[in-house]
């Protein structure tokens, strides 16, 4: 492994031989707390808005993309092609192809990582990644029951088939059934399952209420001194993340009750303060060629190096649901010859604040990473000073697909303004999964 | 020791065989001959058992099983335990089966069956035993495909308050119950009684409503124990390869009801168990063993 | 936010009813649309001076039809005074009787220009009388024409000729429909500088132009006028208004920068943008501005020292980054107000701050010619935005019909057009000016 000799100074190229992927800009509208600013916004309107102040913001209008990938978590049936719908709404070439992308909350993860993967090898020069998300315009359903009928009804050809279709109709089917938080295989709310980790792995109410704090005051200064001048375009009058309370205080988060766990008992320690809450928004990300930054005089903020996807059995109690990144990490740095510490920046995705604190506990356990990652030592603690330090999801939001495009765009223009260095990524999604990623200053 | 075969034509219909056995109780009651408590020396069988692949499907969506043309294990105990109610609800039979308890089931699932497989099912009891609440006994039931076993389940009943001999001293109080690391959450709606039975055809009406349920002493209705070894199973049941599985019954599920869930693995034993969060006591606790 | 009043009174049945009932009836502005003619009819050149001459050809090369006289029925585009040689007062009576006997024949939206020269101090007394009469004849036959047609000067400095580049591109600019809504006005050539266009409709081509304020309102209509006339736009707004100013962005083909312009680093901020990702930057159009409007007696600290810091502080800071960069031939253009010339109740602030404006350009104006740019002002009179559409409709009607001499406010591209000729190149000679775009509103006169 001559690679490891030197890791702080080796290019940390996963796979050598490709040509770099990098991060352009990246462009999002501020997310709003559910049923809020943007209640009646729909997912198209509210992806077709991003992308436009990303089209506006780099002088894409006309310009055919190599691809346009992103997706929603929360998707009516009529949205079954959404990103294209919105791609044909904005000021980009209608001859961009686009696609719809689904991993829960990594889906702005996967769908940037597959990009970066296309413009690496080639097949593509550019393409714009990100997500969408609503949860106060979310699909609603008819019940499995007056579904059925409907079917039945339809494919009834006689009279008497009809009658027969429409008897089996009961009035309890018309309760009409609304998506839900909760993992399809266990019925346990994500909240729930991470209150599980949480208590398992020790995780202090003060710590996570800490955090938390952290994540308010980060965006909040981050706000202050422009940070996301560039990297935010307003949408229906908001400007900033209706989410974030800049005068939080640890009294005030140490004033709310237990939202998950309750079961738990004294060991619940998940509030409403220290878990994201339902948000919509919208998020995108321009990744190019380096070749396509220049013929466009375009900037070039980070390489996306690498990516690796991570899922673990929670259904078996194998493992807590959101535990995915812990296992993906130690895959991505061996393949990248790189430490847990060769970091300037550690974007973890504050699910929950037990989710990110968890997450660290595992990498600095020597039992978790001998038995469940199989290393001879632990991975080791990170530099806390160097973890979301523009804030994250507990107070920016987290519109599900949306987070991914959201941390790629921060960390980039992070680490390009710091002028060098390595930021990780790591953002834990439903059903077990998550997704992490390598980002190399420029 | 042989025992006589009873064979039967069709699997017989359950709602048949429970007004048979409320026949055959009513009568017992009214001649008030009790009778020794002896099993019968007989086997009850049918031939070329098939699933019902609509019912089949019903069935995995119902428990939340990946829908596949594989029989999970309970469906298989669904689709063949009639024959051994037939012999539960015979006249020959010691037990009252109306009001009987379900404790246990044991099962030897020993290789994955095909939808399309016809089963040649065989039933029988066995193990009449004390119990300190009653009389407990064993019904096995067989399922061959052209002779070759491929599933053999040990539901464990008990007839409450009768005793053959002495009745047994009452067992030392279990362990207080200590809740595992949770992993699932079921929602069961009043109606999950209901559901199950419209799938399976188990129409044991402590299952089906407040009101029949009462009628037999019961609170409220309640879960079919085989509608929760049957979502525990669609979890933690291999895909491939013959298992092992059991299942004891403890606080019946009263519904409706939010059952929380626990699965934990060591080595190649997969242990869960179900409770009630509120009250904290165990619903059921079982085991999945890779054959 | 159409003017239903002007349609009401220029067409059908309602046209006739307006006209014998008195009531005024403003006209329908002639405006530039791209391969229009620039007159609607022939142009006649009055006047002896050697500009008469030198203006003549300019026009024949324009593919106009010129006349040196006026007479018969023939109606009549445009009536060019040349002035230049008026050495006393007599001087001027047989132009101006000239150009009266041929009013009648001036089409609707016909043009009235005059080239003179302005009064110096050094000129004889009569001289400057005569010079100096000439604008207060122009101003008046402002206020007489009819039609929409308009009445304007360009006055050369001492030693420019009339064929100089930036008294060509006045004379153009004046003829056109560009300058639909400026009317009773004088632009001083004062420098030889300035380079005509290849392309009398792509006058910007190549350009990169940075337009503050350009989410809405005029800074959009200047977005859209520059990126019609061939520029590459770098919208600017504040972080807030970004969704419009995407909008805007993604009309014109150009890129959103979002930003507070009166950041300390805001000058650096747009000269980062605009060379690392148009390669260039030609020409900054400061025109973001807001009102906190308040008599003085109960004017604020917040009020007034806002209203400052944005309209003119901030650029007060940017010009001295644009200046410390040397950017080669930068042309700057900002936004006054005729209220910072006439005042205005309740705006003692905004006046300070337009005012200063004046005043700004005018002080920077030499150092922007030592790098070979320039910069001015337009100062709009009323109009019509989203902000004067929330005036109460009465007195907006009257407001914008009986004050000006066109009867009717402005259009933001009226005021989008004087900037963008402004901004151009042919105006190189143009610098340190406040050309005023208010249909001769009294308000200020």
């Amino acid at each position: 492994m001559a690679a490891q000799a030197s890791p702080a100074q080796a290019s940390t190229s996963g796979t050598t031989g490709l040509r770099p992927a990098v991060v352009i800009g990246g462009n999002r509208i501020p997310f709003a707390r559910s049923n809020g600013k943007y209640s009646t916004a729909s997912n198209q309107e509210m992806l077709t808005a991003a992308l436009d102040g990303l089209v506006a913001r780099f002088g894409l209008q006309g310009q055919r993309m190599g691809a346009v990938a992103a997706g929603a978590v929360l998707k009516h049936s009529k949205d079954f092609n959404l990103v294209r719908e919105s791609v044909l709404g904005t000021a980009l070439s209608p001859t961009t192809p686009a696609y719809d992308v689904q991993m829960a909350c990594a889906t702005g993860m996967e769908a940037i990582g597959s990009l970066a993967n296309k413009i690496r090898l080639g097949q593509i020069e550019s393409g714009i990644g990100g997500g969408v998300d609503t949860t106060s315009d979310a699909p609603i359903a008819v019940s499995e029951g007056l579904r059925a009928v409907l079917l039945e009804l339809s494919r009834a050809r006689t009279l008497q088939q009809r009658l027969g279709a429409l008897s089996k109709f009961r009035p309890k089917d018309l309760t009409p059934n609304a998506p839900g938080t909760g993992e399809p295989r266990t019925g346990m709310s994500m909240g729930d399952h991470q209150a599980v980790t949480t208590a398992a792995w020790g995780i202090t109410r003060q710590a996570q209420d800490e955090l938390a704090l952290a994540s308010h005051r980060n965006l909040a200064a981050a706000y202050d001194r422009h940070f996301f001048d560039d990297l935010i375009t307003p949408f229906r009058g908001v400007s900033k993340d209706t989410n974030l309370r800049a005068d939080s205080t640890l009294e005030k988060l140490g004033t709310l009750k237990p939202a998950f766990g309750r079961n738990l008992g004294e060991k619940a320690t998940m509030t409403a303060g220290n878990s994201t809450p339902l948000t919509d928004g919208a998020s995108a990300v321009l990744l190019g060629s380096e070749d396509y930054a220049r013929e466009h005089d375009l900037p070039m903020l980070a390489n996306f190096v690498d990516f690796e996807a991570g899922a673990v059995d929670f259904v078996n109690g194998e493992e807590g649901l959101l535990m995915a990144p812990a296992y993906a990490v130690p895959r991505l740095l061996a393949r990248n010859g790189l430490t847990l510490q060769d970091f300037d920046f550690y974007e973890i995705h504050e699910a929950f604040a037990g989710t990110v604190l968890s997450t660290l506990a595992a990498w600095e356990d020597p039992d978790f990473c001998r038995d469940k990652l199989g290393l001879e030592n632990a991975l080791g603690s990170i530099d806390r000073g160097r973890l979301n330090v523009n804030g994250s999801s507990l107070a920016a939001g987290h519109p599900f697909a949306a987070t991914g495009g959201r941390i790629v765009a921060t960390l980039a223009k992070m680490l390009h303004e710091k002028g060098s260095g390595r930021g990780l990524v790591s953002v834990c999604a439903a059903g077990g999964q998550g997704v992490v990623a390598i980002l190399e200053a420029r | 020791m042989s025992r006589r075969d009873v064979r039967l034509d069709a699997v017989p219909a359950l709602p048949r065989l429970y007004a048979e056995a409320l026949a055959n109780q009513v009568r017992t009651k009214l001649t008030g001959s009790s009778g020794a408590l002896v099993l019968p020396e007989v086997e009850h069988s049918v031939d070329g058992v098939r699933a019902d692949v609509p019912r089949l499907e019903a069935y995995q969506q119902l428990v939340g099983d990946t829908v596949r043309p594989t029989l999970p294990s309970v469906f298989v105990h669904g689709t063949v335990f009639p024959v051994a109610m037939s012999v539960l609800a015979a006249r020959d039979f010691p037990l009252p089966l109306l009001g009987m308890v379900h404790l246990s089931n044991q099962v030897e699932h020993l290789r994955p069956i095909g939808v399309d497989e016809a089963l040649d099912v065989r039933a029988w009891a066995d193990k009449l035993r004390d119990h300190h609440a009653g009389t407990a006994v064993d019904v096995v039931c067989e399922a061959s495909v052209g002779g070759e076993v491929v599933w053999v389940g040990t539901s464990t009943y008990l007839a409450k308050g009768i005793w053959a001999g002495q009745r047994p001293e009452r067992r030392r109080d279990r362990p207080e119950f200590v809740a595992p690391v949770q992993t699932g959450a079921w929602r069961l709606g009043a109606g999950a009684g209901r559901e199950y039975a419209a799938v399976l055809g188990d129409y044991n009406p402590i299952h089906l409503g407040a009101l029949p349920a009462k009628a037999l002493g019961m609170k409220r209705q309640i879960a079919h124990g085989m509608f929760l070894a049957g979502k525990a199973l669609a979890q933690t049941a291999p895909r491939e390869g013959g298992y092992h599985w059991d299942i004891v019954f403890e606080a019946p599920v009263l519904l409706p009801a939010t059952v929380s869930f626990g699965v934990a693995t060591t080595d190649r034993l997969r242990s869960f168990e179900g409770w009630n969060a509120t009250s904290g006591r165990r619903h059921f606790h079982g085991a999945v063993r890779p054959l | 936010m159409a003017d239903n009043y002007l349609k009401l009174v220029n067409t059908g049945f309602t046209k006739d009813l307006a006209k014998s009932l008195g009531l005024p009836r403003p006209s329908i502005l002639r405006r530039y649309r791209p391969g229009q003619p620039l007159v609607p009819g022939p142009v006649v050149v009055l006047g002896a001076g050697a500009a008469a001459h030198e203006l003549t050809e300019t026009l024949l090369g324009w593919g106009l039809d010129v006349r040196r006289h006026a007479g018969g029925s023939e109606k009549l585009g445009a009536l060019i005074l040349a002035l230049d040689a008026v050495e006393a007062p007599a001087d001027l009576s047989a132009v101006a009787l000239e150009t009266g006997a041929a009013l009648r024949s001036l089409l609707p939206g016909g043009r009235v220009v005059s080239i003179s020269r302005p009064a110096v101090p050094t000129d004889a007394p009569a001289r400057s009388a005569a010079r100096h009469g000439v604008t207060g004849m122009v101003r008046s036959l402002g206020r007489e024409m009819r039609g929409g047609a308009t009445a304007n000067g360009i006055l050369l400095a001492e030693g420019i000729g009339a064929d100089a580049p930036s008294a060509t591109a006045a004379l153009h600019f004046l003829l056109s429909g560009r300058s639909a809504y400026v009317d009773g006005q004088f632009l001083t050539v004062d420098s030889p500088r300035g380079e005509l266009p290849v392309d009398w409709d792509q006058p910007l081509a190549g350009k990169v132009a940075v337009v503050t304020g350009a989410a809405r309102g005029i800074g959009a209509a200047i977005a859209r006028t520059l990126h019609r006339d061939g520029a590459t736009i770098v919208a600017v707004d504040v972080p807030q208004a970004g969704d419009a100013l995407a909008q805007v962005a993604n009309d014109v083909r150009g890129t959103t920068l979002q930003l507070d312009v009166t950041r300390e680093d805001a000058g650096t901020m747009i000269m980062d943008h605009a060379l690392g990702r148009h390669g260039r930057l030609d020409i900054v159009i400061h025109n973001a501005g807001i009102t906190r409007d308040k008599l003085l007696a109960n004017m604020d600290a917040a009020r007034w020292d806002s209203v400052i810091a944005v309209n003119l502080e901030s650029q007060l800071r940017m010009n001295e980054a644009f200046l410390a960069a040397d950017l080669p031939g930068l042309r700057i253009v900002s936004l006054a107000s005729t209220s910072g010339i006439a005042g205005n109740r309740g705006q003692t602030n905004y006046a300070a701050s337009k005012a200063g404006v004046i005043g700004m350009v005018a002080a920077t104006a030499p150092a922007m010619a030592a790098r070979e740019g320039g910069i001015n002002a337009v100062a709009p009179g009323f109009i019509e935005t989203e902000m004067t559409a929330r005036i109460p409709v009465a007195t907006r009607t009257v407001g914008r019909m009986l004050m000006p001499s066109l009867m009717q406010g402005g259009q933001p591209l009226d005021v989008a057009e004087a900037i963008g000729f402004l901004a151009s190149d042919a105006a190189g000679g143009i610098n340190g000016q406040t050309l005023r775009v208010c249909g001769q509103s009294l308000v200020g006169a």
